[in-house]
């Protein structure tokens, strides 16, 4: 038998009172802080014209971060390429190593770095070693560096849903494509390419989020020298007990990703873009 | 509930025997099963804090075992009141979120004299009782309404002994003179003990750093800024060193000795114009265990204590007897010894703990 809608919610009720409680609760603090402490008003906001320094946290992790799912999406997709096209046991074999990379702590990656990157690390020495450099190139502690990172971290955040969508790809419009006289190149762009649309926005949209918050990796291969957004907010929260101008700068994370997602949903439907019911 | 409290102490000494290695595992287990515990939670010691237990919120790591046998073990001993730990970091903002909160799990804090000033101007700290502890067992003007320094960490560098045959840097203007001493160095990136580094570069007398001219500071790090990086805790400080990452990197000092050690002396400590920091402990308002905490801190002045904590952390003692009776070969690396007193310079942490917000935003701002 049936339910009817009604009693359905009331199943679903307990969890929603849950994340209303434990979620929308302390996000909506958040925002009642921003905009009371320490003086009610918006004064936390207008310091975003007034101050340089936060301009150039932001600016920093909006440049960190469209540069890092750039490449986290374009190093991605070609992984995913592969793991389609490969067989059987070569795929499960990639999925595995994918799968062993993306549990790896946070802490351990960067540290690994370090010591493969770092000022006398594995490939300074060796490189010096090998008279090809004079002195070591600095890949650690800067932009770079934290790109490195971040890129590494991401990667596997980019594959999923990219191969998700390229598994889902029916071959035979592939092969339509080529017998229609279409060259590799044309199939590509023109069939392959917009088929996985959906999988790349997937993918942009998961990196370019999570990179919105990243902590760790700035601020130890960074070197103090690339301040983002998570880490300020923590030095305001801990430190400088700024915790209005900390949770300004959470409520701008949070509009941002909704406008981001407010945009997507514009173009595209985002519901195909999670996984949802195609139509 | 005394049950509840035997079957817990029961539990602890069992836990205590497990990891002595003089119980079994079965047994322990066997115990743990019946007092319906689980045994990780009994073996990390987690519990919450109860009228009949102190707990002391650090750093953990090595801190903890140092802080257990130096001043848990004889504070136990007196008191039959046990000492159990949050290793979580008691930094201000969590302190101040733990107060607000209205759930106290804390009795005392291992932090800084100027989070004393920050908190307790706020409310969210206790005042000390003076009537248990001594005012007198620690450095002129540490003994504060709502802290006390029982110990004296510090900012100081460090240099590579390969990088600079010639003629070693002795002093916070050679630090900062990369056109003298080039290379890479480190300084530590929430602005304490870097703004004094810079303002003693600069040629500001040590007794006369407070207040502190942050913008004339600002200035000095720029000027090395871009052969600079920066560290955020401990580990980090030492990992760039040890690593070589940089040619000179300022530490905390109680921990340039065993750097020294570590790298059997390529690396070398310089005390001169190092910075002592009042470490201090504090009591958030409201905390579970009550008016016990001031004989906890008592305890720890105490001289076998002191020199305990600096034997096992290389933490200064501030109680001066505990200074006068240390050993000769320790005397170097104590701080505030007779033979460093003219060379440190103090910190201030009423000025620190009035202008935190103004100095560490100004410094990121700088540097990032």
């Amino acid at each position: 038998m049936r339910l009817p809608l009604k009693s359905g919610w009331l199943l679903v009720l307990p969890f929603l009172l849950l994340v209303g409680g434990l979620f929308l609760g302390p996000i909506l603090n958040v925002l009642w802080i921003s905009v009371t402490d320490p003086a009610p008003g918006f004064g936390n906001y207008a310091q975003l014209g007034s101050s340089d320094t936060l301009r150039r946290i932001l600016w920093t992790t909006l440049r960190v971060c469209v540069i890092c799912t750039a490449f986290s999406v374009i190093l991605g997709y070609s992984i995913a390429y592969a793991m389609v096209h490969a067989a059987g046991p070569a795929q499960s074999r990639m999925v595995g190593l994918l799968l062993i990379s993306f549990w790896i702590s946070v802490l351990v990656r960067t540290f690994s770095w370090l010591m493969l990157l770092g000022r006398n690390g594995v490939v300074n020495s060796g490189l010096e070693a090998l008279g090809i450099i004079t002195a070591p190139i600095a890949f650690m502690r800067n932009e770079l560096g934290v790109l490195i990172g971040m890129v590494h971290y991401m990667v596997p955040y980019a594959v999923l849903p990219i191969f998700a969508a390229m598994q889902s790809i029916d071959g035979r419009v592939v092969q339509a494509s080529r017998s229609l006289g279409g060259s590799g190149a044309q199939t590509f762009w023109r069939i392959y390419l917009p088929l996985t649309k959906p999988g790349i926005v997937a993918a942009s949209l998961v990196v370019f989020i999570i990179n919105l918050g990243f902590y760790v990796i700035p601020a130890v291969l960074g070197g103090g020298k690339v301040l983002m957004v998570a880490e300020y907010i923590s030095v305001q929260v801990l430190i400088t007990l700024q915790w209005g101008t900390a949770a300004m700068l959470a409520a701008i994370l949070l509009f941002g990703v909704l406008a981001l997602m407010f945009l997507m949903s514009r173009f595209m439907k985002l519901s195909t873009v999670f996984g949802g019911a195609r139509t | 509930m005394h049950d509840k409290n035997f079957m817990r102490e029961t539990l602890l000494q069992g836990a205590q025997a497990f990891q002595a290695g003089k119980m079994e595992r079965r047994s322990f287990l066997a115990l743990c099963g019946i007092a319906g515990f689980a045994s990780a939670s009994v073996l990390a010691g987690k519990a919450e804090a109860a009228a009949s237990e102190i707990v002391m919120w650090n750093w953990g790591g090595q801190s903890e075992e140092c802080h257990q046998s130096a001043i848990g073990a004889a504070f136990t001993k007196d008191t039959g009141i046990p000492l159990k730990f949050d290793t979580s970091g008691p930094l201000q903002g969590k302190i101040k979120e733990m107060v607000d909160s209205g759930h106290v799990t804390a009795d005392v804090c291992d932090a800084d004299l100027f989070d004393a000033v920050a908190l307790g101007k706020t409310g969210h700290l206790e005042a000390l009782d003076y009537s248990v502890i001594d005012k007198t067992k620690t450095v002129d003007g540490y003994a504060l309404e709502f802290g006390i320094s029982i110990i004296l960490y510090g900012y100081a560098f460090m240099y590579d002994t390969q990088a600079y045959p010639d003629g070693a840097p002795a002093s916070w203007a050679d630090f900062f003179d990369t056109a003298k001493f080039p290379g890479t160095r480190s300084l530590y990136k929430w602005a304490n003990g870097s703004l004094e580094a810079a303002l003693m570069a600069d040629g500001v007398e040590k007794d006369k750093l407070y207040p502190l001219d942050i913008d004339r500071a600002i200035k000095k790090i720029t000027a090395i800024k871009a052969d600079t990086i920066y560290w955020g805790s401990g580990s980090e400080a030492h990992d760039m060193i040890v690593n070589g990452e940089v040619s000179m990197g300022m530490v905390w000092q109680n921990r340039g000795r065993s750097i020294e050690t570590e790298t059997n002396g390529r690396y070398k400590l310089v005390m001169n114009q190092a910075l002592a920091m009042p470490g201090a402990y504090i009591v958030p308002k409201g905390n579970p265990g009550g008016a016990d905490v001031m004989k906890f801190i008592a305890t720890a002045q105490s001289v076998p204590a002191q020199l305990d904590l600096f034997a096992c952390l290389g933490m200064t003692p501030t109680n001066p007897e505990a200074i006068a009776q240390m050993a000769e070969v320790d005397q170097p690396y104590s701080i505030t010894s007779a033979a460093n007193m003219p060379m440190i310079a103090l910190n201030d942490p009423t000025w620190w703990g009035e202008n935190t917000d103004a100095a560490v935003n100004a410094f990121l701002a700088a540097i990032s």
